[in-house]
Order: C-alpha cells, then sequence, then structure tokens
C-alpha cells in the first residue's frame, strides 16, 4: 500500500462552531502524515490486533453466557454460538475490505459516516459509544459473578449480594487505571490473551476427550434440539454479544502496522478462534452435565464444567481465567470506547473539549470518564441480559450498516476508495451480513430493542442539535 | 566531500528535552534530521495527542530549528506521535539513511571529541561522520580503541592508522587526528571514562539496532558517567535488516 487519500474532505461546523479535523495528507503502512510534517505512529502489530480481537471477545461467550444459553436452547446452544460466529464473519469481512481503505481511528463509525452520510455516522457512533458503554458494564457484572464465586470457593459468606457491588469496584479501578494509566496496557492486554487461550486449551482437549468417553466418564446424552429450534436463534441473538470484539480492531485502524495485511488478518482470525473456542466449550459443557443441568448454575457455570472434570484445581484455574477474561473485555470496550469519543470530536460530532489530553498522565481524561461514567450506572441495574441485548442491538445495526455502506461505496466508486483487501462473493456476502445482523435484532426481547431504539432516535436528535452542519460524506 | 553527514537529532518535544549548548555547534556541518516525537499511553489514541499538542510541539521546533540553522546545519524537520519512541527512531533513521544517531546532551563549544573504534566492521561510515562533521573546523579528534586479549600492539596501531588514513582522504587535517589505547577490561566503561576528557564522543552500534543502544543498557552505562553528547554511528541499512 503506497501513499494515497484515504477519505473525503469534511465540511461545515456544529454548535460550537467547530470544524472537523482536517485530513491526513498520506497514509502508508508505517505512520499517517499530516501537512507541515506531522505523523502518526503506527505500532500495534498484527498479535497486537488479534490480541484486542480476542482479548474482547473471548470473555463473555465462556465465562457467562454457557449457563443462560443452555438453559434456553438446550444442546443446541453451541448451534447459537456458530450462528453468533457465522454472523460475526460476514460482517467481518466487509469490514475488513472498509478498514484497509480507511485504515484511520473509529473504525464502524468511521467507515459509515464517510459512506452514508453525517446523520447515519452520528447515530452509529453514538451507538458505538453507548454499544461498547452497555457491553463493558455486562462484562464487568460479570466479572462480579465470578469474583463472588472466588469468595464463596474460599468460604467468605457476605449477608448481600457482592455481585453489583465488586462490578462496581472494578469499573471505578479500571476507569482510574486508563486514566492514571500504565504505559503498557498493550502489552498486558497480549499477555492476559495468551494466558488465556492456554488454559482454555488445555481444559477444552480435556472436555472433549472426556466426552467422547476417552476416561470412561459417564455422558449425558440428550435431544440435540431439546427446547425446539425457535430458541436457538433467540440464544444466538443474545450470546452475539460474545462477538463484538473484532470490530474493536478496526477502532485502533489509524495506529495498525501494514494496515492492509494486518486489519483483514486480525478480524477475521479472530473471529474465527473465538467461534472455534465458544462451540467447542459449549460442547463440552453440555455434555459434562445436560444442558438443564448447566441452566442451573447461572452465570459461572464454567467453574462447576472445571470442578467435575478436574476437581478444585480446575475450579480454580478457571476462576482465575474467568477474572482474567472479563477484566480483559471491559478494559478492552473502555479504550474502545474512548476511541469512539474521539472519532467523534475529531469529526466535529461532539465537543472538541471530548477528546481533551490530561497534561499529567497523557491520557484522554475526559472521554474516559465518559465511557466509565455510564458503565457505573449500568452496572448498578445488574441486568446482565438486558445489557448484552442492548449491546448486541447497538453493534448489529452498526453492523448492519456497515455492509449497506460497502455496497454505497463500491457502486459509487469514490476515487479515494481503492481498499487493498477486496470482499470475496461481492455483493453476496456484504448482503447476506446486512440481512443477517439486522435480521437477528428480531430475535431479541422487546425491552432490549426498545432501549435500543430509543437510544438511537436521542443519537439522531443530538445530531440535528448540534452538529446538522457538519458534512461528512464527500461530493459526488 | 560535499555532502553533508546525515544525523538524526531525536528530541522528546513536550517533556523538556531541548537542544542543549554546544550541540549546535557540534552539527554546524551536518545535514540534521530535527525529530521531534512525543511517546502517549496505549489508551490514548496518536491523533488525539496531536489534536491537543501539535502545535505547542510545533513552536518549539520552530525554535531548535531555528537555532540549529544558525550554527550553519541544513535542517530538515519530523514531527511525530507515537506509542513506541524506539520504532520511530528506528523508522525516521532508515527513511533518511542517517549516518549518526546524536543523544544531545549538552556541552561546551567542541574542541575535542573522543572517536571510539572497534573492529573494522563500521568503521569507513564513523570516518564518514567524523570527517564531515569536522573536517572544516578546529575540532581536535582523538581515535580510542580498547585492546582486547588477541590483539598486539601492531595489529592496534594498524588498524588505527588504517581509520586516519581514511579520515584524512575524507578531507580530515592529518595533524588534527590522534590515537590513544587502553587496555582496561570493561570497554564501555572504559570509554566513558575517557569521554569525560573530551567534548563530545562517537561510537559505534554495538548492537543490530541503532535505537537499542540509545535506549537500552550501553546507553544507560555511558549517560552515567559521560553527560556530553553522544554520535552513535549506524550501521548500514542492509546490516542492520
Amino acid at each position: 500500500m503506497g501513499d494515497k487519500p484515504v477519505g473525503p474532505e469534511p465540511t461545515g461546523r456544529n454548535v460550537d462552531g467547530e470544524a472537523p479535523v482536517e485530513q491526513p495528507e498520506t497514509v502508508t503502512d508505517e505512520a499517517i502524515v499530516h501537512d507541515e510534517e506531522t505523523e502518526l505512529e503506527r505500532t500495534i502489530g498484527l498479535v497486537g490486533g488479534l490480541a484486542i480481537g480476542i482479548g474482547t471477545m473471548i470473555g463473555a461467550g465462556i465465562f457467562v453466557f454457557p449457563g443462560l444459553a443452555a438453559s434456553t436452547a438446550g444442546p443446541a446452544a453451541s448451534l447459537s454460538f456458530a450462528i453468533g460466529g457465522g454472523i460475526a464473519l460476514l460482517v467481518a469481512l466487509p469490514t475488513a475490505e472498509l478498514a484497509t481503505a480507511m485504515p484511520r481511528s473509529g473504525g464502524g463509525y468511521y467507515f459509515i459516516s464517510r459512506g452514508l452520510g453525517t446523520a447515519a455516522g452520528a447515530i452509529v457512533g453514538l451507538g458505538l459509544w453507548l454499544g461498547l458503554v452497555f457491553a463493558a458494564a455486562f462484562y464487568l457484572v460479570g466479572l462480579g459473578h465470578y469474583a463472588t464465586a472466588v469468595l464463596a470457593e474460599a468460604g467468605v459468606e457476605l449477608g448481600v449480594d457482592p455481585v453489583v457491588a465488586i462490578g462496581l469496584l472494578f469499573g471505578l479501578a479500571l476507569t482510574a487505571l486508563s486514566i492514571g494509566g500504565t504505559e503498557n496496557t498493550a502489552k498486558l492486554q497480549n499477555g492476559v490473551v495468551g494466558a488465556l487461550l492456554v488454559v482454555l486449551t488445555v481444559f477444552l482437549t480435556y472436555g472433549v476427550l472426556d466426552a467422547f468417553g476417552a476416561f470412561g466418564g459417564q455422558n449425558t446424552p440428550e435431544a440435540f434440539f431439546s427446547q425446539g429450534t425457535f430458541p436457538v436463534l433467540t440464544t444466538a441473538a443474545l450470546v452475539f454479544t460474545s462477538y463484538l470484539g473484532f470490530a474493536q480492531v478496526a477502532t485502533v485502524a489509524g495506529e495498525i502496522k501494514d494496515p492492509g495485511r494486518n486489519l483483514p488478518l486480525a478480524m477475521i482470525g479472530s473471529v474465527l478462534v473465538v467461534t472455534v473456542f465458544y462451540v467447542v466449550t459449549i460442547f463440552v459443557a453440555t455434555s459434562a452435565f445436560g444442558a438443564d443441568r448447566l441452566g442451573t448454575f447461572g452465570e459461572t457455570a464454567m467453574v462447576e464444567v472445571a470442578r467435575e472434570f478436574l476437581g478444585l484445581p480446575g475450579a480454580v484455574a478457571i476462576l482465575f481465567a474467568g477474572l482474567l477474561a472479563t477484566f480483559s473485555s471491559a478494559n478492552a470496550s473502555i479504550l474502545s470506547a474512548s476511541r469512539a469519543v474521539y472519532a467523534l470530536s475529531r469529526d466535529a460530532l461532539l465537543p472538541r473539549r471530548a477528546s481533551e489530553v490530561n497534561l499529567r498522565f497523557g491520557t484522554p481524561h475526559v472521554a474516559l470518564f465518559a465511557a466509565g461514567g455510564p458503565i457505573l450506572v449500568l452496572i448498578a441495574t445488574g441486568r446482565v441480559e438486558l445489557l448484552a441485548e442492548v449491546a448486541s442491538f447497538l453493534h448489529l445495526v452498526m453492523y448492519g450498516l456497515i455492509c449497506v455502506a460497502l455496497v454505497v461505496l463500491r457502486r459509487r466508486n469514490p476515487t479515494w476508495y481503492t481498499p487493498s483487501y477486496r470482499v470475496p462473493g461481492y455483493p453476496a456476502v456484504p448482503a447476506v451480513g446486512a440481512v443477517a445482523s439486522f435480521g437477528l435484532i428480531a430475535f431479541m426481547q422487546p425491552a432490549s430493542i426498545v432501549v435500543g431504539a430509543v437510544l438511537m432516535v436521542l443519537s439522531y436528535l443530538w445530531y440535528r442539535y448540534y452538529a446538522s452542519g457538519v458534512t461528512l460524506k464527500g461530493a459526488l | 566531500m560535499t555532502d553533508r553527514p546525515c544525523i538524526l537529532v531525536p528530541i522528546r518535544v513536550l517533556d523538556g528535552e531541548s537542544i542543549p549548548d554546544g550541540v549546535p555547534e557540534l552539527l554546524a556541518n551536518a545535514y540534521v534530521v530535527l525529530l521531534g516525537y512525543h511517546v502517549v499511553p496505549d489508551q490514548t489514541a496518536t491523533g488525539q495527542a496531536k489534536m491537543q499538542f501539535e502545535e505547542r510541539a510545533n513552536a518549539r521546533l520552530d525554535k531548535y530549528e531555528s537555532i540549529l540553522r544558525d550554527a550553519g546545519a541544513t535542517v530538515e524537520r519530523r514531527l511525530v506521535f507515537t506509542h513506541d519512541g524506539q520504532k520511530t527512531l528506528d523508522r525516521i533513521s532508515d527513511e533518511h539513511d542517517c549516518l549518526a544517531v546524536l543523544v544531545p546532551n549538552g556541552t561546551r563549544p567542541p574542541e575535542e571529541v573522543l572517536v571510539a573504534v572497534r573492529g573494522t566492521a563500521g568503521v569507513s561510515r564513523i570516518a564518514e561522520a567524523v570527517a564531515g562533521l569536522f573536517s572544516s573546523t578546529d575540532v581536535a579528534v582523538t581515535l580510542y580503541h580498547v585492546t582486547e586479549t588477541n590483539e598486539t600492539d601492531d595489529d592496534i596501531e594498524t588498524f588505527l592508522n588504517g581509520v586516519r588514513d581514511r579520515m584524512t582522504e575524507l578531507g580530515m587535517d592529518a595533524s588534527a587526528v590522534d590515537t590513544r589505547t587502553d587496555t582496561e577490561q570493561k570497554r564501555l566503561g572504559a570509554i566513558a571514562t575517557a569521554a569525560e576528557e573530551y567534548d563530545a564522543l562517537v561510537m559505534g552500534e554495538s548492537d543490530p539496532s541503532l535505537t537499542t543502544f540509545v535506549f537500552g543498557m550501553p546507553a544507560e552505562q555511558i549517560a552515567d558517567r559521560f553527560h556530553g553528547p553522544v554520535f552513535v554511528v549506524q550501521r548500514e541499512a542492509s546490516e542492520s535488516s
């Protein structure tokens, strides 16, 4: 990929009189070059990109959902996860193409605002921020469940239910950590993800062997569609939250080295890796106990599965892995949410102040507060399924629109649109991706759809009030 | 030689680093790539730091650029926001094919410069850098070598004379080049101690990556004892990759 422009020049001003920041002149494999010789170094490699994708996704599907999913869909819950993975892949492919054409921070928001215009961009951009806020709150409630289980394992009895309190505590700690933060969060994330994958691989290998009777244990055979086929789809809608990581890779697209190669590999690779882990996990978990009994264990069902296989050490290992995974997912979501706020304020859809960088720590404290504050409020509700579904809803809208944006950009074919990766099976893949994304929304609980829709309407009204003068889509 | 040696001068422009006294004189005959860089933590988008700090960084670079120009240097400047300072230094140095990187510590106006040479590898680039920087000045150069166990005095004399000849070919006045040897065990310590008597130090890159030297262990050892400016002459791009 050589030097080339990466998007239309935005124009206009918002209510505060701020204009979008100008486009860079050129984008290379190693840096983004603005005029006056200012450059932004690209420093995240393929491993870093995969760690962001996998690290965000690997938590929820394994450590929060198995019990919930098994109770509604039976053993077919593994099919629900496979459906979720399939949809994620259908969206990851078009996202990868767009990301190589526009390797700038902001991810899905950036592609949609440039492909479909400012209004759609504003709805999706604010939706992305809120979606990540809901997702992070969901991960932190999951973390609360795991921490509570750790306390129970240690024999500590608490009078009150500590799940929400622990979630709040960690939410606060994570926000403070990212504001005052260490320099090497990315390296930490890589290490956490690597350790997780090792623990899970060992555990799942043992589980799969056991499920096929290798250790002479007794299986619990049961009908695959024990709850019928419809719950498989509603479960797929619920657990789709487990796949909200690959687009996070695109939110840091501006910082990824050799984006033409690394962005598609990181996004598609992380979806494939995570899908395999999820499907195998559910298979192992339902084989160990049967779906009904698994369902009664709730959010920390995997601990019981591990205890069944490997006794107390297994339970402890999975508890530890669960803490790491939910922590890493929540951390990644907070950071992505703050990147989303930055991208919006760069484009004058939010006040410029929102992306202000703290002088002392060099961190975007306003944007991090804008992520951390609402997260704490949402944790306080303690509603795992609702939080997960609203997060899914907001992301699914974005994913559907990403596919639409791809089709629109391919048809308009502006001069700056020269992706180095092209989605296979165009136009079928983005078309099916869009239909599947919007279609999955129909299988959600009405409450989640209402909350999500209200948030979208509020986002649109904000855009009308604050930034109706801003144009982000280039003229034809 | 008409070509000016390309010297990379990295400055952490927003962390209080600047061009110290004496350094502009040292670079009077150089083609300086003035690199202002700012390292931001992972949780901050580089673009975000740019939005806020670009103006301030450019104002400072303006000042440093004119100081260097006034001293006689040719200056090109870059401003980079990065998560990884080392990667930035490596990339910019590669792009400009820089002969050396300067660790810009303060000094008095340079009169005597210590040039540490080891083996034949990289010596011609060291000679090129030294001759380019100092051949048209009054600066006196001392070639410095720490003897290793399997070397005879004759070997060393032949080697140092060879380096001196090379510098003379490139325009240095032969009388301005002196030689000195030491037999201490620890090479870096010996260099740092010897350098204290001089105004600046020129040495070769000891690692495949030049900048691991700048940020890594040997640099700390040198910097602990020698507070003057250090030119680290890079290997050729083909050697280091």
